[in-house]
């Protein structure tokens, strides 16, 4: 029997799940019991009978199949046949979809074993993981439950912070998967948008979607791509581009890298921490030989990336989520007319939150204000684009702290007026914007809270991306780390 | 004073290929309901619209037999907003680039030709189907998702006969081109109206009014023009016509209101990002207008030209496009092209219409009447035999040959030197006929020929017996 599975690899514990130092089924009971003594409130729906049937059902080891056996979440926003789905929303409460998402089916075909839905901002809309229908997740670093776990993906953050499961799914349009992964000194990978197909994702805004990554361990990070990625024909816009074995180049040479740092966002932080961790890291990549440059964007250009991302973002939502009307799923609430139980199900259904982005996002898609909202936002997207794909022309990544802070206490306000909360707060957006491919992975600690470096590549260049990071990981030594409990 | 009225109209096409606009689910009328869904159609969160391939050559088809400019790359918007019948809260449609523009057609005013522009055609997914009771209201799924193309024309129509007409022009070629059943009772075929009337000799429109779900043809052009009729009225009596949106009622034959429009409603039309724009090349254009049927117009240029059939032979088999599949089949095996459209357009169409059956369930196959048709075209039978063959190859399922050896027809006997012995021996039976003959009573001809026949118990042809006999008459 093996001593802590919380402190494995995906590798180790498949080494040890076929090595029969453990059976899937003892493995999901521990993850299980974990699950059940979670105090974070990342959980929608344990899936607990599913999982034990599931685990039992596996004799066979499958020794070329890293995910045979190991426990897994699922963020709430992915469709599960037969398992309660709701997006973390009131408007979804009870809704039992009728099919698997295909990330799930790839996953379930893997004998991966899901054993909970966990937590979300509601419909991934949020990036504090406090907006979900069952309140806020907490971040597992503090127990006093004093600390955000940041969003949206904060019940995957959680699960894999906490060492419940090794590997997550969530989903990033802004940096739902990169801004908690570093609140939880984790691995939140984003791959190219079209590398992974969306099927069954509840869509936010599918021009910026994809379907995230959360591990312990760049190697990890690989290890789920290569089942993860692919054509898929329900979704139109998967790529058809050959899906790489990533996890056999995490060891390839990387010294004829060259790296960017954009001067205006690495300046826009003031934690002398974050930056002086940061830097140290970016020591470390030059001693292996990787080229470094500084180099530049504009500062009103950066101050934009939110405004815009948040008009593109709510327009889309806006349209995305009409079919949450109470008619088809969803709890039913009764009225004389047809606008009537609409509009009861969605004033009912609906936090404040997100009836405010939906107001905002139908605004600006209005005909009077398409042009200087909605357009507008649109050619600005392509202006930072191409401004972004101009610095990957002659550098091979952009690297950069993650986020201007460790995990915030619950309540704190920061000054949203600020270059800090524009631009290093919200800088993670330009690998939506691009559908670059963009991991995040912890680099330090500010007392005992953990934090993440993020480094982006181009365009399905997710193997080089994987493996540089896989480089930035063994200098930082902090491969596996996770919130550890009193006494552990 | 005197007005003119404007027509513009809105046609919905439902295309039935096999599976639906966005989803694999069935697209097929007229089952249980809500039994041919896929996740999609119920818009259940997560799921993604993939195009159908097929919808976009039947898109092509019709762009192309409207003279349309088709557009090289396919591209898709959405159009927001609530209905209860609206599974996704938006429909997919193509708002800034339609698969077609700029196209026309021609119809023909007694003996005039009219030509009608048409401004754009584009590709869309049909709503789900609602049946309103009392206090409730039911929907089927079954119709959500299913492929359609909506053909704008321009104000281009003056009258309720144009308008019928030019909806006539596209149903034949949505049912030629084999991408529709284009039956308006159905609802495969939608039609909605724009109407407004303007003083005769300006070019301002006048106040626009919307006559929606017109439900047959011949009401198209009724309700046409019983609303100019209204308008005009209104209009003479000094009072303004407001904006909005009338059905028609066939039993009184008038238009009523349905509701007033208020401020157009703002579609908030943006791109549809779960689609990328997808590139048609040449070659898939091509193909698509390569593949489709021959369409009305060309059919009836082929069967007068070619067939030498008359105007009214013709149209009488294309009123019924599988009617002219059926004669188009037949005619491989015949070169009595006439005869053929006769049996088709007479014996074959009563004999459907007795037993109220369509064409594509008729028994006999065309080569079989194919058959039956050269068999009086080489004189072997007569027309009264060959209906009783007809009737008894339905009846017993065989052959025309095997009819007719059944019902104990021997074939008529053509054989020159066998019939002029006859007419030698029967000749000389009737010196006094002949006499008759020289002296001019012409009924002494048939007298003869009849007793050729008689002796030969019907058997000979009598069309060859004639010439003999009146050969061998002028010869002695």
């Amino acid at each position: 029997m093996i001593k802590n599975y919380k402190e494995l690899s995906i590798r180790e514990l498949h080494n040890a799940l076929v090595n029969k130092e453990i059976t899937p089924l003892e493995l999901t009971k521990l993850a299980l019991e974990e699950a059940k003594n979670d105090n974070n409130n990342a959980i929608e729906y344990l899936m607990e009978k599913e999982a034990l049937e599931m685990a039992a059902s596996l004799t066979e080891p499958e020794k070329d199949n890293m995910f045979w056996g190991i426990p897994i979440a699922i963020k709430d926003n992915f469709s599960t046949k037969g398992v309660p789905t709701t997006g973390s929303s009131n408007i979804l409460n009870g809704y039992v979809p009728v099919y698997d998402a295909q990330v799930v089916t790839l996953l379930k075909q893997k004998h991966a074993i899901p054993i909970a839905k966990v937590t979300l901002d509601e419909l991934a809309m949020g990036g504090t993981g406090t907006s979900g229908h069952l309140g806020t997740t907490y971040n597992p670093y503090c127990k006093h439950k004093k600390r955000l776990m940041g969003g949206s993906s904060c019940g995957s953050a959680a699960f894999v912070t906490a060492g419940i499961v090794p590997f997550a799914l969530g989903s990033d349009t802004g940096d739902s998967t990169r801004k908690p992964a570093s609140y939880g000194g984790i691995v939140g990978f984003k791959p190219t948008w079209s590398r992974i197909s969306r099927y069954g994702l509840f869509p936010f805004a599918p021009s910026l979607d994809t379907v995230g990554i959360l591990t312990r361990s760049v190697e990890d990070a690989s290890f789920a791509l290569e089942v993860l990625a692919g054509h898929d024909e329900k979704d139109a816009t998967s790529s058809f581009k050959e899906v790489d074995k990533y996890s056999e180049h995490l060891e390839d040479d990387i010294k004829d890298y060259k790296v960017a740092i954009i001067q205006e966002i690495f300046d826009s932080i003031t934690n002398e921490t974050i930056k002086k961790t940061f830097l140290e890291s970016v020591k470390k990549l030059e001693d292996r030989g990787v080229k470094v440059g500084y180099v530049h964007m504009d500062n009103e250009l950066l101050t934009s990336l939110f405004p815009t991302y948040f008009v593109i973002s709510c327009a889309e939502a806006t349209s995305n989520n009409a079919n949450l009307d109470g008619i088809k799923f969803g709890p039913y609430h009764d009225g004389k007319t047809y606008q009537e139980v609409m509009a009861n199900a969605r004033t009912i259904g609906f936090s404040e939150l997100i009836k405010r982005r939906f107001v905002f996002g139908s605004f600006a898609l209005m005909k009077e204000n398409q042009h200087d909202l909605f357009l507008r936002a649109q050619r600005n997207r392509r202006h930072i684009v191409e401004e972004t794909n101009k610095i990957l022309e002659q550098y091979d990544f952009i690297y950069l702290p993650a986020a201007p802070s460790v995990a915030p206490k619950i309540g704190e306000k920061s000054d949203r007026l600020s270059n800090e909360y524009l631009i290093a707060d919200n800088h993670l957006v330009i690998g939506n914007f691009a559908g670059l491919p963009s991991i995040s992975l912890p680099i330090g600690y500010e007392g005992h809270l953990p934090f993440d470096a993020n480094i982006s590549g181009r365009p399905f260049e997710e193997s080089k991306l994987l493996n540089i990071a896989n480089f930035i990981e063994k200098d930082t030594h902090l491969k596996g780390i996770y919130a550890k409990k009193e006494g552990e | 004073m005197e007005f003119e009225p404007v027509i513009g109209l809105e046609i919905h096409v439902e295309l039935k290929t096999k599976s639906k606009m966005f989803s694999s689910a069935p697209s097929v009328y007229g089952k249980e309901p809500n039994t041919q869904i896929m996740p999609l159609d119920m818009a259940f969160p997560g799921t993604l619209p993939t195009v159908n391939k097929e919808a976009v050559i039947y898109a092509i088809r019709v762009s192309n037999a409207l003279h349309m400019k088709i557009d090289n790359e396919l591209h898709f918007d959405r159009k927001n907003y609530f209905y209860s019948d609206l599974p996704k809260g938006y429909q997919i449609t193509q708002n800034l680039r339609p698969i077609g523009i700029d196209g026309y057609l021609t119809i023909d005013i007694n003996g005039e030709t009219r030509k009608i522009e048409i401004e754009r055609l584009h590709i869309e997914e049909d709503t789900c189907k609602q049946i309103h009771f009392n206090d409730f209201t039911l929907l089927n799924y079954n119709r959500a998702g299913t492929p359609l193309v909506e053909i704008v024309s321009r104000p281009d129509m003056r009258n309720g006969l144009e308008a019928m007409k030019y909806v006539e022009k596209i149903r034949s070629i949505v049912v030629y081109s084999d991408v529709s059943d284009g039956k308006m009772e159905e609802g495969s075929l939608r039609c909605d109206v724009n109407i407004s009337l303007r003083e005769k000799g300006t070019t301002t429109f006048g106040t626009k009014v919307e006559i929606k779900n017109i439900n047959s043809i011949s009401y198209i052009q009724k309700a046409i023009d019983f609303e100019i009729e209204r308008q005009t009225k209104l209009l003479l009596a000094g009072e303004k016509i407001a904006q909005e949106t009338r059905r028609y009622d066939s039993d009184k034959n008038e238009t009523i209101l349905m509701r007033v429009k208020t401020d157009a409603v703002d579609y908030k039309y943006f791109p549809e990002d779960n689609i990328l724009p997808i590139k048609l090349s040449d070659e898939f254009i091509k193909d698509a207008i390569a593949s489709c049927p021959e369409l009305m117009e060309d059919k009836l240029h082929r069967y007068k030209q070619d067939y030498h059939l008359s105007e009214y032979d013709a149209s009488l088999l294309l009123a019924n496009k599988d009617v002219s599949t059926y004669f188009d089949e037949v005619v491989k095996y015949t070169n009595n092209f006439k005869l053929a459209a006769n049996w088709i357009n007479v014996d074959v169409a009563s004999y459907l219409n007795k037993n109220f059956i369509e064409i594509n369930d008729f028994k006999l196959k065309a080569k079989d009447l194919a058959d039956l048709i050269n068999l009086i075209d080489k004189n072997e039978v007569n027309s009264n035999q060959a209906r009783n063959i007809f009737s008894k190859m339905i009846e017993d399922d065989i052959s025309a040959k095997e009819a007719k050896e059944k019902l104990g027809i021997s074939s008529q006997i053509s054989d020159v030197d066998f019939v002029k012995n006859l007419i030698n021996e029967v000749f000389s039976e009737n010196e006094d006929a002949i006499i008759s003959y020289k002296e001019g009573k012409g009924r002494a001809l048939g007298f003869l020929v009849g007793q050729v026949m008689k002796k030969s118990k019907g058997r000979v042809n009598p069309k060859l017996t004639t010439e003999l006999v009146t050969e061998e008459l002028e010869r002695r």
